[in-house]
């Protein structure tokens, strides 16, 4: 029992971790390789905010995310979007490039030494029916699921959503009935990136962040959408329950240092059984 | 009149036929050769250099291979591999685990060792080759992830510790940078022959159209299996020239992720999918460390902004760009001669 509520939890932080992937991924088509740079940036400025502010971390990250979202909308619209037009493998490399790059960047400003967000709560847990419960992490799910949920609204309740969905299913046609594709595009990015600026706070806040720890970040998200399958808001949100779960009980069966092996050996795996996801319908190649 | 129409097109068939015909009958046994003559003449250069510039030699020979090996399934495959450092990995403890345990001469554990790496990567590749575009990408990173966590708690391999190579079996850095520009001319000379090769035309044919090669019975798995454990052996041989060079070995310095952005980084800016274009990149970018050597992250950053500009404007990399301007300046002193021709008659 304590052993699914632990999967839980982490699982809802996976979630808002995953979130501005699993966007950028569903409606761009395009998998975005410095999604894990994103959530690092995402936590380093929320840290230089609680440095110079001294509030709460997590009221510091809705700052942090709209100045990350301000950053990645011109990145999407004069960078990535023209590349994409061209090649559909091309934004791959670039995307390849921008993590490079960023991490570079992040290395220069803050050295390589891994860094938490202090809060009250970070370390903080209570007992419920036996259970352990730590708060932080609760946080975070909660968060992750407002996320989710806001983000699954405004896709599908809104004009915004609309376009959105228009463009993302046939951006000539979205095209010739009036919609910018190029500035929607452009909006999904950098609302991706001010998810992935709250997820990576989130994950400063419960563990800690470095220049280079994107990466496996990036592989967890990537897992995550596999799992709830592609475009699917609501899908990563069972995705991440699901690999949270199976993370931690497979740590509890084989031990803690094999926590990254089970995460990336599910990955191969679900690829293996099914290479476009676990809940996606047969699609076209 | 009718003279002058008539030797018109002529000419500009003669012209436009020349080029590529010539081009066909010289270049590819020059193609061969030049390696082989710059190998042979570094071979015998090397000695006269000091140690460190052998030693800087080496670094840019391995930088230049890694691009090589990972240009084959990279460039003319279009398959983003994350992985390639396992292959590194493998490929350098096995070296050191063999030389170890047994007796063996230095060639034959080189070629052991890049070997077991092939087979490594062919069984991993079985599954992954049926990984597309950025599934594939992100599925070699993930193994490449789970592999590092592996060897840094496998007790056969010293955990995370590091393993050391024997005392008895190190070479000199002059010995080293022979050995390996023996094994960059031979490897250059190997995939000059793969690229044009029946298999080569084949994946460059599924990366371009997968359907239409297919349709022509080009099977995907089956063409891409070989040529990824090229790509493996070749790797190999990077790691375990590499655990010559260093003396020893760790997890984190073997299975780096580090040599895999090197690989793409270098493909990128000297252009991928083309022959010698990942060994320009490697010159680029060897000679921009060498000035930057004081500042590393000042170094990587430039040269992601430069993959980024490289992708944005010119996908074609260095080696396009100099190719093309090439081709435009012969173009264009045929341009020059045709329309005086066409003025005299």
């Amino acid at each position: 029992m304590q052993l699914v509520i632990d999967g839980l939890l982490t699982g809802g932080l996976y979630a808002a971790t995953a979130l501005g992937l699993s966007l950028v991924f569903g409606t761009l088509r395009m998998v975005n390789l410095a999604h894990g740079e994103l959530l690092m940036v995402g936590a380093y400025l929320t840290s230089v905010l609680v440095v110079a502010l001294g509030a709460d971390p997590l009221i510091l990250a809705i700052p942090a995310a709209i100045v990350l979202g301000a950053l990645a909308y011109p990145l999407q619209r004069y960078v990535l979007t023209p590349i994409m037009a061209r090649n559909a493998d091309a934004p791959v490399t670039a995307t390849f490039g921008v993590s490079v790059a960023v991490q570079s960047v992040l290395l220069l400003l803050f050295t390589s030494n891994p860094r938490s967000l202090p809060a009250p709560y970070a370390t903080a847990s209570f007992e419920v029916l036996g259970v352990t419960v730590r708060v932080a992490l609760l946080i975070a799910t909660a968060i992750g699921v407002v996320l989710v949920i806001g983000l699954h609204l405004l896709l599908t309740r809104t004009p915004f959503g609309n376009r959105v969905r228009a463009a993302a299913g046939d951006a000539v046609a979205a095209g010739l009935v009036g919609i910018d594709v190029n500035r929607t595009f452009a909006m999904v990015f950098a609302i991706a990136a001010a998810a992935a600026a709250i997820g990576g706070s989130l994950i400063a806040v419960t563990y800690s962040v470095s220049p280079s720890g994107g990466t496996s970040w990036l592989v967890i998200a990537f897992t995550v959408v596999v799992i709830g399958g592609l475009g699917s808001i609501r899908g990563t949100l069972a995705g991440a329950l699901i690999l949270g779960v199976v993370q931690t009980v497979g740590v509890a069966v084989v031990g803690a240092q094999y926590r990254d092996i089970i995460v990336f050996g599910l990955l191969v795996v679900i690829l293996l059984i099914r290479p476009r996801g676990l809940f996606t319908k047969a699609q076209r190649v | 009149m009718t003279n002058s129409l008539d030797s018109t097109p002529k000419t500009a068939r003669a012209v436009d036929g020349s080029g590529p015909a010539r081009r066909r009958s010289i270049a590819p046994a020059a193609r061969y050769l030049i390696p082989l003559v710059l190998g042979v003449a570094a071979i015998l250069l090397a000695d006269a250099l000091g140690r460190s510039i052998a030693n800087q030699g080496t670094e840019l020979l391995l930088l230049a291979l890694l691009a090589l090996s990972w240009n084959v399934i990279g460039g003319y495959g279009g398959l983003f591999s994350l992985g390639h450092q396992v292959f590194v990995g493998v490929g350098g403890y096995a070296l050191i685990v063999i030389l170890s345990y047994t007796d063996l001469p230095l060639p034959v554990v080189l070629i052991a060792a890049a070997l077991l790496s092939a087979v490594t990567g062919m069984v991993l590749g079985y599954p992954m080759l049926r990984l597309r575009g950025p599934y594939f990408a992100i599925g070699t990173l993930g193994v490449a992830l789970a592999v590092l966590a592996w060897m840094l708690n496998w007790p056969f391999t010293k955990a995370s510790q590091s393993y050391p190579l024997p005392m008895s079996d190190s070479l000199g850095f002059t010995e080293l940078f022979q050995l390996t520009i023996v094994i960059a001319v031979l490897a250059l000379v190997a995939i000059t022959a793969l690229v044009s090769s029946p298999l080569g035309l084949r994946l460059v044919a599924l990366r371009d159209d997968e359907h239409g090669a297919a349709s022509l019975g080009v099977r995907r798995v089956r063409t891409l299996l070989p040529v990824w454990a090229v790509s493996g052996f070749l790797a190999g041989l990077v790691g375990a020239l590499f655990a010559l060079q260093q003396g020893s070995l760790t997890p984190a310095s073997a299975f780096s992720i580090q040599f895999v952005l090197d690989a793409i980084v270098v493909c990128v800016i000297g252009g991928v999918g083309t022959l010698y274009g990942p060994l320009l990149g490697a010159v680029v970018v060897f000679a921009l460390r060498q000035y930057t050597a004081d500042f590393g992250e000042w170094a990587m950053l430039i040269e992601a902004l430069v993959v980024i500009l490289v992708v944005r404007l010119a996908p074609e990399g260095l080696w396009g760009i100099l190719s093309r301007t090439i081709r435009a300046v012969r173009r264009g002193r045929q341009a020059g001669i045709a329309p005086q021709k066409e003025g005299r008659s």
